[in-house]
């Protein structure tokens, strides 16, 4: 049998796995809103800890970060370095978020925001800003598992037919079974992603180098200015200080403000299991070492893949690994792809008929049900058209989106930590802060100190959130002891 | 320790671990020699100061769990910043134990 025959039986066999392990989960959770949101909030702390690390390292650590340590060298440790400081904030923000979501049954960032901050406007301008940062992340896992289906099977399925396959699949669980799918899948796929990880990432360097220290000294003789921070652009200029440190603030401010990991605050068992996943979180940002290590042992290696995302897969492949070997990393990429793209789809749907159009409609929840699956085959069909680019870098995707989802934080903030803040303040603050990322996202020439655009977004947004609530009346005390007491 | 002291501790850890991780304070440290367990030096230092923010997390835990079991209102994130805390009605007697105290810190 040809290689990637046995390839193409072993990917099926670990596609099929996972569909069944999500279909039989959603035979549990109960057929409401709140049981297709928060999964009934009873996550413990194994399904935690690999949901939230799952949903966090996709196929933009997996593929991606190898394809920026392949191409842009050490550009690619900003993607290392933002985790932890992002997380840990949540230590004190999830609990809190939790006790607010248990009080007044919230099950999404935008409710507890307008529980604080009253007004239907700010909810329908959160739904889409969710959904307009949300597009690009799904385009990136579809690219993703189209890039390692395509890479490992010869080209025989090519990146259109295996996003379709691996996502159609994602879709049919994410439609059945909401959260809870998501959750038991991720700890599968979580574990899974880790080993391989680990193994493959150890492997390379010692097999094609004869060592791990021995590959970089190798590097750095050859191109020492490859392993050098700030790094390299995607044309191999040097890149620069400021580009490299704002991009690690903006994701860190970021991380936990998308509508998908903030949530994770409502499904949560009970606090201590949150506050122990964020602990345990940096543990995650270090298994990035590997996949890293995987990128770099390409970087002096004969031969050039077809784009630097390709690197992971390329790697693997001009090794002569055994099909077997070859077919379980597949398995774990996909599953790097496939446990965050369920994520995303289950959140912007949720979010956008939650937050926005159940605010102008009256729905039973049945049909919000309904309205919710729809927009997951929507918004799964938009991503789809997008991941057909072959120009588009899985990197770059989602550093765009943080200029916006950045933008949450503020008023996160506010409604939980400043008594002053006011309604008019928040809104005003995300429209000139969403306003502004996007401009300078139009116009990076502009850009000073090359600095990211959610950043510039936010130095405006912050005096404009202060400024806007103290010119307008302060919230009744009554209310805000409601909701902070 | 004390509450505040180990809130305050662990928030100047993340805002130097900031700092050292971009523009100034990576820029002393982004050379490639000496490897450390075989990892560019500025590999090797951004990854001890996320091996770093472990250790921290999990001795501000340590100190916040007393208070949280003493019920003090400052632990409680119910309580919010104005007014007192409420019980947590999902919360199980099971969950009160801690089984992950010991590897948490082995995870390093």
């Amino acid at each position: 049998m040809e290689q990637w025959v046995v390839v193409t039986i072993i990917i099926s066999a670990y596609l099929v796995l996972t569909l069944t392990i999500g279909m039989l989960a959603g035979r549990k959770s109960t057929d409401s809103v709140a049981g297709y949101v928060a999964a009934d909030r009873s996550f413990g702390l194994l399904v935690m800890y690999f949901v939230t690390g799952a949903s966090v390292f996709s196929a933009f650590a997996f593929l991606g970060g190898p394809g920026w340590a392949y191409s842009r060298g050490a550009a690619a440790f900003y993607i290392l370095a933002y985790g932890a400081l992002g997380m840990a904030p949540f230590y004190w923000i999830g609990p809190r978020v939790a006790a607010l979501g248990r009080r007044h049954g919230y099950v999404t960032q935008a409710q507890m925001i307008t529980g604080r901050f009253p007004s239907k406007r700010l909810s329908a301008l959160i739904a889409l800003l969710s959904l307009i940062a949300f597009v690009p992340y799904i385009t990136l896992q579809m690219r993703g598992a189209g890039i390692v289906i395509e890479a490992v099977t010869d080209g025989n399925v090519p990146i259109w037919l295996g996003s379709l396959v691996a996502y159609g699949i994602v879709i049919i669980y994410v439609l059945s079974s909401g959260a809870m799918a998501v959750g038991w899948t991720n700890t599968f796929q979580g574990v899974f992603m880790v080993v391989i990880a680990w193994t493959l990432g150890l492997y390379l360097p010692n097999r094609l180098y004869g060592g791990i220290g021995e590959m970089f000294r190798q590097i750095d003789a050859a191109r020492p200015e490859h392993l050098v921070p700030p790094g390299l652009t995607a044309t191999g200029d040097p890149w620069t200080w400021g580009a490299f440190s704002t991009f690690i603030l903006v994701s860190a401010v970021g991380l936990m403000m998308w509508p998908h990991l903030f949530m994770k605050a409502f499904t949560a068992k009970d606090d201590d299991t949150m506050r122990r996943t964020v602990i345990l979180f940096p543990t995650f940002q270090l298994f990035l070492i590997p996949v890293f290590l995987i990128g770099f042992s390409g970087v002096l290696f004969a031969g050039t893949p077809q784009a630097p995302d390709f690197i992971l897969p390329f790697m693997i492949l001009e090794t002569e690994l055994p099909a077997i070997v070859v077919g379980l990393f597949c398995a774990g990429a996909l599953s790097a792809s496939m446990s965050t793209g369920d994520a995303l789809l289950h959140a912007s749907a949720s979010v956008f008929v939650e937050d926005g159009v159940a605010k102008y409609v009256d729905m039973e929840e049945r049909t919000q049900r309904r309205l919710m699956q729809l927009l997951v085959l929507l918004t799964g069909a938009t991503a789809y058209v997008f991941a057909q680019d072959p120009d588009s870098s899985l990197v770059l995707l989602l550093a765009s989106a943080y200029g916006i989802i950045c933008q949450f934080a503020p008023p996160v903030v506010a409604a939980l930590y400043w008594k002053r803040a006011t309604t008019p303040g928040v809104i005003a603050g995300l429209v000139a802060g969403a306003a502004t990322a996007f401009f300078f996202w139009q116009t990076p020439e502009l850009k000073p100190f090359d600095m990211h655009e959610g950043i510039i977004g936010l130095l405006v947004h912050v005096p404009v959130l202060i400024g806007v609530s103290l010119a307008t009346p302060a919230q009744d005390e009554a209310h805000v002891q409601k909701f902070m007491g | 320790m004390s509450l505040r002291l180990a809130r305050t501790l662990t928030g100047v850890y993340f805002g130097l671990m900031l700092v050292a991780v971009t523009w100034p304070g990576l820029v002393p440290f982004s050379r490639v020699q000496p490897l450390i367990l075989g990892l560019p030096f500025s590999m090797a230092w951004i990854a001890a100061w996320i091996a770093g923010s472990v250790v921290v997390l999990f001795l501000l835990d340590r100190v916040e769990k007393r208070y949280r079991d003493a019920g003090d209102p400052r632990a409680d994130p119910s309580a919010g910043p104005l007014g007192t805390g409420r019980s947590h009605p999902h919360r199980r007697a099971t969950d009160v134990t801690d089984p992950m105290d010991g590897t948490a810190g082995g995870t390093v």
